[in-house]
């Protein structure tokens, strides 16, 4: 095997920060597995990994993140896309419009998105009871996040509001890269919008849609801050995430081993989506 | 109705919904400055009031008075020292990604997200033992390190796909000029490049500015502590101080949202650029 010399110029460029960062997730992870495999007192053991399996809050966790990212994914992009196609139709004050819809919640620190909708959201002296009220949609004031059944939803959409900026970000300059001329043969074919639509703006998105939703769905799960400030895992664990409990397994009950274990499961769950996520799109850049 | 009657038309409803999406997006961060502002009487007033009736600088000059002063200063060297760090360490990988072809190239793209892919509270634990073990926990140079692991991968796939819309004849006209390869790097190349960089660059910033689980457990000397930890001392958990709260946030915002302001031209452009394909 031969090394052509422009291999080794790019050899030299990218191997530094690839084993760099490959050592890095070595150490992190063996350390990880080796806490993972043993008890308090350093032996060998499985029982980490079992007790993650028994304990009924773990399974509870997988549900809800599973809500979760439903959820937040949904309305991101749902929402994000929405607001990529109206703001590529106009030019006269895009600026002000792309600062305020796409800018203004990134810049948010979380906790302070956070905090703002929790108080948003307070039963008393919260802003939407009482938009809500004003506007007789309901009757009597709601504990959003104090309810068991409400809490999840009621934080979903917060996330939706910080999130979907990204998505909306991506969509656009997706939808701006676009070559014109596809719109105008599409016309002179006799499209209509609607045909315009599903036959050329939505197979030209196609690549960036699908990182868009392979990197929502992996920041989604690993999204912490909100429902930290917002419940922190309540009430009960209605809202408990699966990296939630880990944190709090790691530093609330100091069971670092069994948190250890936690992380492992769900690094594989996460490892698994991005695979198919990532065959696919390379599959579709080879085609 | 004519064509252009319609057209129009529809133009006039897409400002109508965009108006309507902005006061939607923008309304809980007004609330959050108008509350900055009340009296603890008119932030518990019922019913709600919906202007500071009585203005008041009360909540500022309290968190002022609690060293304000020095989280923020700390966010911001955290911030820089991320951002800088995130582009130098990308820049070649990128470069090299975009212009070279050699064996493994995809599997070793994969690689570089490998990092992005796992949950960051996974790492929390071994990452604090392992800079605990080389004496950088507690210092917001090890903090920047940590969040150069976070945000380098995105930057270099980022910044790879605005390498890739710079056509190759470029650095071929600087060689023919007798530019050697820094030469052609550093004067042709980056000049062109700012916009990407500008982006990748806003987004390491922000990363840092924002991050609140490592910073918590990171940084443990009350000196050196960033403004989220700051922000989270006033979330309790059964009593929560919102008027010095939401005055720390309404400056918390103020940085980041200038960075943006100052360069959006920049990032959205570089977005733009970044995802068109070869």
């Amino acid at each position: 095997m031969k090394i052509t010399r422009e291999e080794k110029t790019a050899y030299k460029m990218i191997l530094p920060y690839i084993i760099l960062i490959m050592l890095m997730i070595v150490i992190l992870l063996v350390s990880n597995v080796i806490t993972s495999f043993v008890n308090e007192e350093g032996t060998f053991t499985f029982n980490n990994y079992i007790n993650c399996f028994q304990d009924e809050i773990v399974g509870q966790a997988f549900v809800n993140t599973g809500f979760w990212v439903l959820g937040s994914v949904l309305g991101q992009v749902l929402l994000g896309f929405l607001a990529a196609i109206l703001l590529n139709q106009i030019k006269k004050g895009q600026v002000i419009y792309r600062s305020i819809i796409l800018i203004l919640p990134w810049a948010t620190l979380d906790i302070v998105a956070g905090v703002m909708w929790k108080w948003m959201y307070n039963d008393m002296y919260g802003v939407i009871n009482d938009l809500l009220m004003k506007m007789h949609l309901i009757n009597d004031y709601i504990p959003w996040l104090a309810s068991e059944n409400l809490a999840m939803i009621s934080i979903i959409i917060a996330n939706v509001w910080k999130g979907f900026c990204l998505t909306g970000m991506f969509f656009l300059a997706g939808l701006q890269s676009i070559p014109k001329q596809l719109y105008e043969a599409a016309e002179i074919d006799g499209a209509s919008s609607w045909k315009r639509f599903w036959h050329v703006t939505i197979p030209q998105l196609k690549p960036v849609i699908m990182t868009t939703l392979m990197l929502t769905i992996i920041w989604t799960i690993n999204y912490f801050p909100l429902i930290y400030t917002m419940t922190g895992g309540g009430p009960g664990y209605a809202t408990e995430t699966v990296v939630t409990y880990i944190y709090k397994l790691g530093f609330k009950f100091l069971e670092s081993n069994k948190a250890a274990a936690l992380s492992n499961i769900l690094f594989v769950v996460i490892f698994v989506i991005a695979s198919v996520f990532l065959s696919r799109i390379s599959k579709e850049e080879a085609a | 109705m004519t064509r252009s009657n319609r057209q129009k038309f529809n133009k006039t409803i897409v400002y109508i919904l965009l108006t309507f999406l902005s006061v939607i997006i923008a309304f809980p961060f007004i609330w959050l400055i108008i509350t900055s502002f009340k009296t603890y009487p008119d932030i518990y007033a019922y019913p709600l009031l919906y202007l500071p009736v009585h203005p008041t600088l009360e909540h500022f000059e309290k968190i002022s008075s609690m060293d304000f002063q020095n989280y923020f200063l700390n966010s911001v060297i955290v911030g820089v020292g991320t951002m800088f760090l995130s582009v130098a360490i990308a820049l070649f990988p990128a470069y090299a990604f975009s212009r070279y072809s050699f064996r493994g190239k995809s599997n070793l793209l994969v690689s570089v997200m490998l990092f992005q892919m796992f949950p960051q509270v996974v790492f929390l634990v071994p990452i604090m033992k392992f800079f605990g073990n080389v004496g950088l926990l507690d210092t917001r140079f090890g903090l920047i390190l940590v969040y150069a692991l976070f945000t380098t991968p995105i930057s270099i796939v980022f910044m790879r796909t605005f390498f890739l819309s710079i056509p190759k004849s470029l650095e071929e006209a600087a060689k023919i000029d007798g530019c050697n390869f820094s030469q052609a790097f550093f004067k042709v190349i980056i000049p062109i490049t700012i916009p990407g960089i500008a982006a990748v660059g806003i987004y390491a910033f922000l990363f840092s500015w924002s991050e609140l689980m490592y910073s918590m457990s990171f940084l443990v000397s009350k000196s050196k502590q960033t403004i989220p930890t700051f922000l989270s001392l006033f979330v309790g958990q059964y009593q929560t101080r919102w008027g010095p709260l939401f005055a720390g946030s309404v400056l918390a915002t103020i940085p980041p949202l200038i960075v943006f302001m100052v360069l959006q031209r920049y990032f959205i452009a570089g977005l733009v650029s970044g995802s068109v394909k070869e």
